[in-house]
Formats: structure tokens, sequence, C-alpha cells
């Protein structure tokens, strides 16, 4: 019961993999202006993780070594696409799936599902496989929840699309952050993050 | 069993590739009709967007039904609404030049106001469009474009940056000299009335928007010609929407 729990608490906290392994960056820095794409694409994503490790761990003892990577890359793509799909067909995500385009499709290359596929599911039994998968997908979720809160809070004075600052501070000459809302502020907080991540957690730093 | 051998490998990626292939076919055969809806509806939503009847997040913000509704209560007549995919079938024919302008989707409002579209090729995909003609068939009210694969902040601010789409109202679509309208890069002449100024860092997107737009308003010119040239533009405009729902 132990190792379960650590599987699923070590990519969530020691083994985040945006602050501490660094992957994944490309689509953190893209759709984190507002809560709600990042909220969809952090569920995406954690889908995704999911039941590609999953799969891939059910098939780990059948796959020929020399093609396990394109076996892995066609049950990635499979998983991608069908998340994709749905997204389009209910009328509340499909503006959700337009307006992260080309994001969606591009969950195949993020590096987390076949690194974690490559890295556990295939030396694992399916249920902690599946966890894992799962618990990658919502640690990469939270960094993106965390950075498109600040984003959307700053750059738009919104959070999910509902106006929080009041409009008296409007009138009394703040402005809404132009800086905030591009992609080079999300690296810079990224950095912040990962800073306060390795003050606290002292196990992480270099020698 | 020998997992390393060629006949395994190729026998196991065959059926890998058999079974994905089918459970893709699958799903999107039955998601299809919920997906096309959504479609349907984003097209009517863009084509609104671009006779000013709101903006595009409005159409979001009272969903699918209420839009098609507004749609068809302010529609002059009747018209089949013609997908991306019919669009694309369409810009063949334009190619080809066996194309006759009856065709092409005329979208006619009761207030006078008609919608034409737009489709071409961008730099990574598709990109298309509405444009929303006055009474008189000449000056330009508003535009809606879209894209499939545009560069994020580059290419895709033909959908994503309002003030591009600003560009295009008042401006005019004049026949006989030169193009009918165009995007010029590196801004359009002062006081040149049929030409909008081009995205800056999206010059291929701007070039392909710029070639679709010149080649579906030539392919539209007998019936936009002809409806600008009538004494009374409302007749003109009821012939065009005949044609459209036969």
């Amino acid at each position: 019961m132990g190792k379960m729990k650590e599987t699923i608490l070590n990519p969530i906290l020691k083994g985040n993999p945006i602050t501490v392994l660094v992957l994944g960056i490309c689509s953190s820095l893209a759709v984190t202006v507002e809560l709600k794409g990042a909220l969809v694409m952090a569920l995406s994503v954690t889908v995704v993780t999911g039941l590609s490790s999953l799969v891939c761990s059910l098939l780990r003892n059948t796959i020929p070594n020399r093609v396990r990577i394109i076996v892995q890359l066609v049950v990635v793509a499979l998983m991608v696409i069908l998340v994709d799909q749905f997204l389009k067909a209910f009328e509340a995500t499909y503006s959700i799936d337009k307006a992260l385009s080309v994001y969606i499709g591009l969950i195949i290359t993020n590096c987390i599902v076949m690194g974690r596929i490559e890295a556990f599911a295939l030396g694992n039994k399916p249920l902690p496989s599946f966890l894992d998968g799962l618990a990658n997908g919502l640690g990469y979720g939270m960094i993106l929840i965390v950075v498109a809160f600040v984003r959307e809070l700053l750059g738009s004075g919104t959070l999910f699309g509902l106006q929080v600052i009041p409009q008296c501070l409007y009138n009394a000459g703040y402005v809404n952050n132009g800086l905030v809302i591009l992609p080079p502020f999300a690296l810079i907080l990224l950095g912040c993050i990962i800073w306060v991540h390795r003050s606290i957690d002292k196990s992480l730093q270099e020698k | 069993m020998n997992t390393n051998s060629n006949a395994y490998t190729v026998i196991y990626t065959a059926i890998v590739v058999i079974v994905v292939a089918a459970t893709l076919a699958l799903v999107s055969q039955k998601l299809g009709p919920m997906q096309a809806a959504n479609e349907k509806a984003e097209t009517i939503s863009q084509i609104l967007t671009a006779a000013q009847f709101g903006q595009k997040e409005h159409w979001q913000e009272i969903g699918n039904a209420q839009t098609i509704k507004f749609f068809e209560e302010n529609l002059d007549g009747g018209a089949t609404v013609a997908s991306t995919a019919d669009l694309k079938a369409l810009n063949y024919k334009i190619k080809d030049g066996s194309i006759n302008a009856e065709e092409l989707p005329v979208y006619s409002f009761k207030n006078g106001v008609s919608v034409i579209a737009v489709y071409g090729a961008g730099l990574w995909g598709p990109v298309w469009g509405y444009i929303a003609l006055d009474k008189d068939f000449k000056t330009v009210v508003g535009a809606y474009f879209d894209h499939e694969s545009e560069s994020p902040g580059l290419g895709g601010k033909i959908k994503d940056d309002a003030s591009f789409r600003a560009r295009f109202a008042g401006k005019k679509v004049i026949y006989g000299e030169g193009e009918p309208f165009s995007i010029v890069k590196g801004g359009a002449p002062e006081g040149k009335e049929n030409a909008v100024d081009a995205i800056t860092g999206a010059t291929m997107t701007s070039k392909g928007l710029n070639a679709a737009i010149v080649s579906w308003l030539n392919a539209y010119r007998t019936s936009i010609e002809a409806a600008q040239n009538a004494p009374d533009t409302l007749e003109g405009m009821a012939e065009t929407s005949n044609a459209e729902e036969e």
C-alpha cells in the first residue's frame, strides 16, 4: 500500500513532471492564458497519460522490442484522437477544443506521456501504471492551473471568464498587465514556481 | 514465444494498426452527427459575427440552439448552410474554372446585409471566412475568418485579432480595376477603398487569405455585379438567394 501511495504522490510533488523533470513546457506556456483552457488541457493530458500507460502496460510482455516506440506512439495517438473527438462532439467543450486548436493534437508529442510509458508502464503491472499515468497528468495539470490562475487574474482580470477585479479599481487607474498574456511571462512564472519548489524541498538541490 | 522474430513483429504491428483504425472509425462514426451539429452552429455563428449581429463570444454564450434560431429568424428566405467541407468542394470547382456564380453560398438577411464565403490555403492548412456586404453589395459591413492549423499568435491572428477583422468594415468590393479586394503586405495605400493591411509576422497566411478572397470574389463576380448594378438591389439579392435554395 505504501508503494501505491508513493506512485501517486511522487509525480505530484517530488517528481513533478514540470517543475522537477521540466517536461511538457511547450504546452504549459501556450495554454495557460485562461483557466478554462488550462483545465481542459490538464484533464485531457491526465486521461491520455493514464489510459496510454494502462494499455501499454497490458501489452508490455507482447510488444516486440524493436518496434516498441512505434507501438507506444500508436497507442498514444489513438488516445489523443479519441479525446479530441469527444471534445468536439459536446457543445460545452467544442469551443474550448477550438480555442486549444493544435495543442490537443500536440499532446502526442508531450514528453510526459511517452516518458512515463518508457520509464514506468513497460516495467510495471497495469494498475500501478495507470495510477502513475494519472498522477503525472495531475502533477502537470496542477502547475498548469497555478500558472493559468495567475495569468488570467493579472492579464485579463477574470477567473474562468468571470470578472473578479472590481470595476472601481479600473476606474482608479488599474490596468491589466499585457506582458502576463504573452508566453515569456509564463516561462518567468514557471521559473519562480521551480525556485519555490526547490527551496521548500531541499533534497532537490544539487550539492 | 520469440517476440523479436521478424514475422511476429510484422503481424503484431499489423494487428495493432487494424485494431486502432477500427476503434477510430467506430468512434468517428458514432460521434459524427454530434460533431456536425456543433460545426454547423459554429459556421452559423461565424456568419452572424461577420454580419455584425453580435460578437463571436455572444453566440457561444447563448448556445447552439439559440444561435441557429436567431439565424433562421433573421434570414431573408431560406438558405442551406454550406459546411467547411462544402466550401472546400466549391474551391476545387473555382480552381477548375467550372464554377457558376449561382452555386456559391449567399446568406441574405432581412436587414439587407448579405454574407458571402471565401476559402483557400493558408500556410499550414485551409483558411476560410465570411464577408458581409451591405445593401449596395459594394460596402463591406464586416468579416470573420477562421483557420485549421495556422500558428497561434502569428497566422492565427486572422481569427483571434479583432482589430484585423475590423479593418474590413467600411471597405468596398470594386470590380473592373485590378483585384476586387486585396490584403496588402506593408500596408494598404492611403485612400484605396478595396484594400486592407496584412498581418505583420504572418506573411504567408495573409497571402493565402488574400488569394482566397480574390479567387472567391472573382467567382462571385457575375452575381455580385448584377446586384451592384440592379436598380433595386433587394430584387437582385432575392434572385441569388433563390438560386442558392435550388
